[in-house]
């Protein structure tokens, strides 16, 4: 690893003025777990990083808003967010997924905004964010803006953040009545980063699904949506072959392809069983309120 | 010797280092640095197979705080035959004139500073002309792809006399035994089999990684490395220089690991060369991912076939092994005879023909890796095993039992056994999994089913340790040996069998760190040798010491069986609390080297080690996804030291074995390791543990260990991954033959048992 200046500004404005949009040589800095290995191997060699520990205490902090808004700063260690009663209460499906979320060492450092603004599609929190409906707000030097994260992944390691924008903070709308299940399979050992993550929101309407958030991570080149699953499960009744349709349209929708985690031939099946199992999974959850 | 009531060993003391290690005060020479020394930094191939046309060191030398930049060449200038290596002298210390693995450390950039040094090293430009490759064992039986033009056997080690030098030929070693007439008895059989399985190349990933500091002055050189074998280093070290072993130091210090990746030469010649030519102490410390590029598993392919009689009885084995020792032979070919000679498995079989060969290819080299060879062939006689029994239509356990070697019948190498306990540690398995009640096999997607494996290993001989105890005319007491504390509690073990002997409490006695200055000739820490060598080395040190106080006490007028404190003695003799007393012993078992051509001998080991294991599973059949219910583990370890430890041993080596059968993969593409980090390169963690473990030993006696002892820490390795692959056959029906078990090649098994076999890609 080569030597690097680091900067540790103690307002996330003056570490957006710190980001100079033409220079790939000063890039920010959260948790570290991401940037850190990239420098190890040599794909990446810092002149210059931006500490964004420093930053407002506010941009780490987890609140429910008066409309029943999650509010999650970007600096928020995934642990605190994996504790935080606020978020378990608003959408306990992020407590879950974060519990296998690669290992506490990890979660203890990485940071939400951090985790969504690497834009490796092998996360875990992406599929779940999307299909929450969540926002994050983003700060730049010529100001603030509000982009869904569906619309923030772009590739592979590509967001659509420029390199002088953060993210400030991801807002989760209040949920309702859906409920929401993620699903991930690790193919090498248990904590490796996932072959497959399959997150599904509904909206029941007695034993008929109203309406379906379903995304998709890891497997595809981006987190993302996938509308023929939400479409095949929309108005349908919570039955076997509504389950099956939807394994199925899953499998066909997601663009796969073969790596270290296993062949594409593979990984379009496991999507097929996964998103059967956690439209069932929900189903299980009975119709107990918010999960 | 065995058996009696002890004191010290048989009792799970603590181990010595444990509070230093967890409060983290424990000393590493990872950690250790020298005053002006110089950090290197390895350039190395990217090509697998190559020459070198030119190497362009010029904007590398030219980067501010760079020293020295090296190359092959300029240690030749200093060391004129630059080869190392236990087996063949075929390893050169930086590449001279080829390359032929991708990892070859090819130039060296020495600077103060180490950034410096590895973004130097990163400027150094080779010119290579490529040349065709072989990465398969198989292949390179017969390749036209030649690693070396030619082999040189050290001659070193007196079990690999026979090495010959040839020409033209990829195989460093062929290992033949023949045993009864397996020809005839395949002509008689009732039924015949054959299967082919496979292993893949994986590697120790000892979490300190090698690691050597070299400071060498005028005619004395001292480094300090993380070895497992510090007098073979001496040895080495002594022969490339061309000076007397007293010339040369070799310290150590704990290892973090070592699991037969710090045997031998490692990075210990490179820090020596280099710090001859700067003239100041030098630190080669490799990084995780280099060591991927430095030792490895053997990869292997093992045909295997046998003759059954009608009533269930194997008559006859053929084995055909082929060991892919990757570019240089590092103690491949040992591995490809000692463990060739198991390779009919622990059973009694009159007719057994056996072909073991220890292959070049363009991997990165292979070597020893806890077990030696053994996980190999256990995953493919104990597969097979299992396949034969279910096609005969008997139980595993029954068909196994009836096959078995005992006490009294000779093993293919024609070595009679004595104090092997093969049916009481198969039984032990059977017990604990209670194997003759019913078993839940699950239902719908989710298929569980049950399955063992038992494995053996001789152990390496002939090998000699020394040990020295020392008396202090306090009472307390020093043991100098050269036995390597890499995690496997030998310090505690050696300080038991010197307490035990000389009745001195244990925590008034100390083991030194080797330093081969002062700790005595050891053949090296491996191949669960230690317990057995060395601790009969110090058995008979603090015997002749003890021998030695009682004489003082008659001389001084004590009289016998007097209990007067050590202290009181010494005072006696000395007039005041001064002097040592200083025990001193070699030890060598007995051994008859094989015959060349049939393999056989009539005493080919000390001991026998043995180890089984029973893996209950459950399959989910839509995802091949394997959950491992409850994995038990039993070896024979004759009577434990200490066995608390020996437990530990047994479930690490369990453990290690699980990543190797289930995740762990160097993958190799396009000539290129795709994986070279524990980021992709998956070890088990927490939660990839069985969700019931249990680990033991039977009650058995070594009537010729120390203690009535023998080694435990490879045993716990040889039945994991014929377990795991025999229970998913018992849970769902499929054969998975080539490791690793992964959960994709159980789904596409499974699809293929259904007619459906899933695409490609």
């Amino acid at each position: 690893m080569s030597p690097f200046e680091l900067s540790e500004p103690q307002t996330l404005q003056d570490a957006v003025a710190m980001l100079d949009a033409s220079d790939t040589g000063i890039r920010p800095i959260a948790g570290g777990t991401a940037v850190m290995l990239m420098m190890k191997t040599g794909i990446f060699q810092p002149d210059r990083l931006i500490s964004l520990r420093g930053i407002e205490s506010r941009y780490s902090e987890v609140s429910v808003d008066d409309a029943g808004d999650l509010h999650i700063g970007a600096m928020t260690p995934l642990r605190r967010l994996e504790k935080s009663e606020e978020a378990a209460q608003a959408a306990p499906v992020i407590r879950r997924a974060l519990r296998r979320l690669s290992n506490v060492r990890v979660r203890n450092v990485a940071t939400l905004g951090g985790h969504l603004a690497h834009g490796d599609p092998h996360l875990d929190l992406p599929p779940v964010l999307i299909a929450l409906g969540a926002r994050a707000l983003i700060v730049g030097a010529s100001g603030e803006r509000v982009i869904e994260i569906e619309d923030l992944f772009r590739g592979y390691l590509e967001t659509a953040l420029a390199p002088d924008e953060l993210i400030a903070e991801v807002v989760v709308p209040a949920q309702g009545t859906r409920r929401a299940t993620y699903m991930k399979h690790t193919t090498r050992s248990a904590d490796d980063w996932p072959a497959l993550g399959i997150a599904v929101s509904l909206e029941l309407n007695g034993d008929e699904v109203g309406s379906a958030r379903v995304a998709i991570g890891a497997a595809t080149d981006t987190p993302r949506r996938l509308k023929s699953v939400e479409a095949a499960l929309a108005g349908k009744a919570l039955a076997d072959e509504t389950m099956q349709a939807a394994g199925d349209a899953a499998a066909a929708e997601a663009e796969v392809h073969s790596d270290a985690r296993g062949s594409a031939a593979y990984k379009r099946e496991l999507i097929r069983v996964f998103t059967r199992r956690a439209v069932r999974q929900i189903m299980e959850m009975g119709t107990g309120g918010a999960v | 010797m065995a058996g009696g009531s002890t004191t010290t060993v048989g009792h799970s003391y603590p181990r010595m280092e444990g509070r230093a290690k967890v409060t983290g005060r424990a000393e590493y020479i990872y950690n250790m640095r020298l005053p002006s020394m110089l950090h290197a930094k390895v350039h190395r191939s990217p090509i697998s197979h190559g020459r070198i046309l030119s190497i362009d060191t010029s904007e590398a030398s030219a980067m501010p705080g760079v020293h020295h930049v090296i190359t092959g060449e300029d240690v030749k200038k200093v060391l004129p035959e630059p080869y190392y290596g236990p087996a063949f002298h075929d390893q050169p210390i930086l590449a001279l004139d080829k390359v032929r693995h991708f990892g070859e450390p090819v130039a060296v950039v020495l600077a103060t500073d180490p950034h410096i040094a590895e973004t130097a090293a990163q400027r150094i430009v080779v010119d290579y002309e490529e040349l065709p490759a072989v990465f398969d064992e198989v292949e390179a039986l017969t390749s036209d792809v030649i690693v070396h033009e030619e082999l040189k056997p050290a001659g070193t080690f007196a079990d690999l006399k026979h090495l010959a030098g040839k020409r033209d030929t990829n195989i460093a070693l062929d290992y033949h035994l023949q045993h009864g007439d397996a020809d005839k008895a395949f002509a008689d059989a009732e039924h015949v089999f054959e299967h082919t399985f496979r292993t893949q190349q994986t590697m120790h990933t000892p979490f300190e990684p090698m690691v050597a500091l070299a400071d060498v002055r005028n005619d004395h050189a001292t480094v300090y490395s993380s070895t497992q074998g510090p007098s073979f280093v001496r040895f080495e070290l002594a022969r490339l220089l061309g000076w007397p072993e007293s010339n040369v130091r070799i310290k150590t210090a704990h290892l973090g690991g070592g699991f037969g990746a710090k045997v031998y030469v490692k990075v210990e010649a490179l820090a020596m060369a280099l710090s001859l030519i700067a003239h100041r102490p030098v630190r080669v410390a490799l990084t995780m991912e280099e060591q991927f590029y430095t030792i490895t598993k053997h990869p292997s392919t093992f045909r295997i076939q046998s003759a059954v009689d009608k009533d269930g009885k194997v008559i006859g084995r053929k084995c055909e092994v082929w060991w892919n020792g990757g570019a240089y032979a590092d103690i491949g070919p040992r591995v490809t005879q000692k463990s060739g000679f198991t390779a009919a498995g622990p059973y009694d079989i009159d007719n057994v023909a056996i072909d073991s060969y220890a292959l070049y290819t363009n991997r990165p080299p292979a070597g020893a890796l806890r077990g030696f060879g053994i996980p190999q062939l256990v995953w493919a006689y104990e597969s097979h095993t299992d396949i034969i029994a279910r096609e005969l239509g008997i139980d595993p356990i029954a068909f196994r039992k009836q096959n078995i070697l005992r006490n009294g019948r000779p093993q293919a190498v024609g070595t009679i056994v004595k104090d092997g306990e093969f049916e009481a540690v198969l039984d032990g398995v059977a017990e604990r999994m209670n194997w003759n009640r019913p078993f839940d096999k699950g239902s719908g997607t989710k298929l569980r089913g049950r399955g063992v494996g038992l494995g053996f290993k001789a152990s390496i001989s002939p090998t000699t340790s020394s040990a020295i105890v020392s008396v202090n005319a306090d009472g307390s007491c020093i043991v100098y040996c050269s036995t390597v504390d890499m995690g496997q509690g030998s310090d505690t073990a050696m300080a038991q069998i010197a307490s035990e002997v000389l009745d001195i409490p244990i925590e008034k006695i100390r083991v030194v760190n080797p330093d081969t200055d002062v700790t005595p000739y050891d053949m090296s820490t491996l191949g669960s040798r230690s317990t057995f060598h060395m601790g009969h080395a110090v058995r008979l040190a603090a015997g002749d010491a003890r021998d030695k106080l009682h004489a003082m006490a008659e001389e001084v007028g004590m009289p016998e069986g007097s209990n007067a404190p050590l202290p009181e003695l010494f005072i006696r003799k000395f007039g005041m609390r001064a002097g040592a007393i200083v025990g001193s012993a070699n030890y060598i078992p007995e051994f008859s080297p094989p015959n060349y051509d049939t393999g056989q001998s009539t005493n080919a080991t000390p001991f026998w080690m043995i180890g089984a294991t029973g893996a209950e599973v459950e399959v989910d059949t839509e995802t091949g996804q394997l959950t491992i219910l409850r994995l038990v583990n039993v070896c024979d370890i004759g009577t434990p030291i200490n066995p608390i430890v020996v437990e530990t041993q047994i479930s690490g080596a369990a453990v290690m074995q699980l990543g190797f059968t289930l995740t762990e993969n160097m993958v190799i593409e396009n000539g290129q390791l795709t994986n070279p980090s524990l980021a992709d390169y998956k070890i088990p963690g927490f939660f990839d543990m069985p969700d019931t473990m249990e680990n033991g030993y039977i009650d058995a006696v070594q009537e010729n260990g120390p203690f009535g002892a023998k080694g435990a820490g490879e045993s716990g390795t040889f039945g994991v991954s014929p377990a795991i692959a025999n229970a998913i056959d018992d849970a769902v029906g499929v054969r998975i033959s080539e490791m690793p078990i992964t959960a994709e090649a159980v789904f596409r098994a499974l699809r293929e048992k259904q007619g459906k076999p899933l695409e490609e890609n």
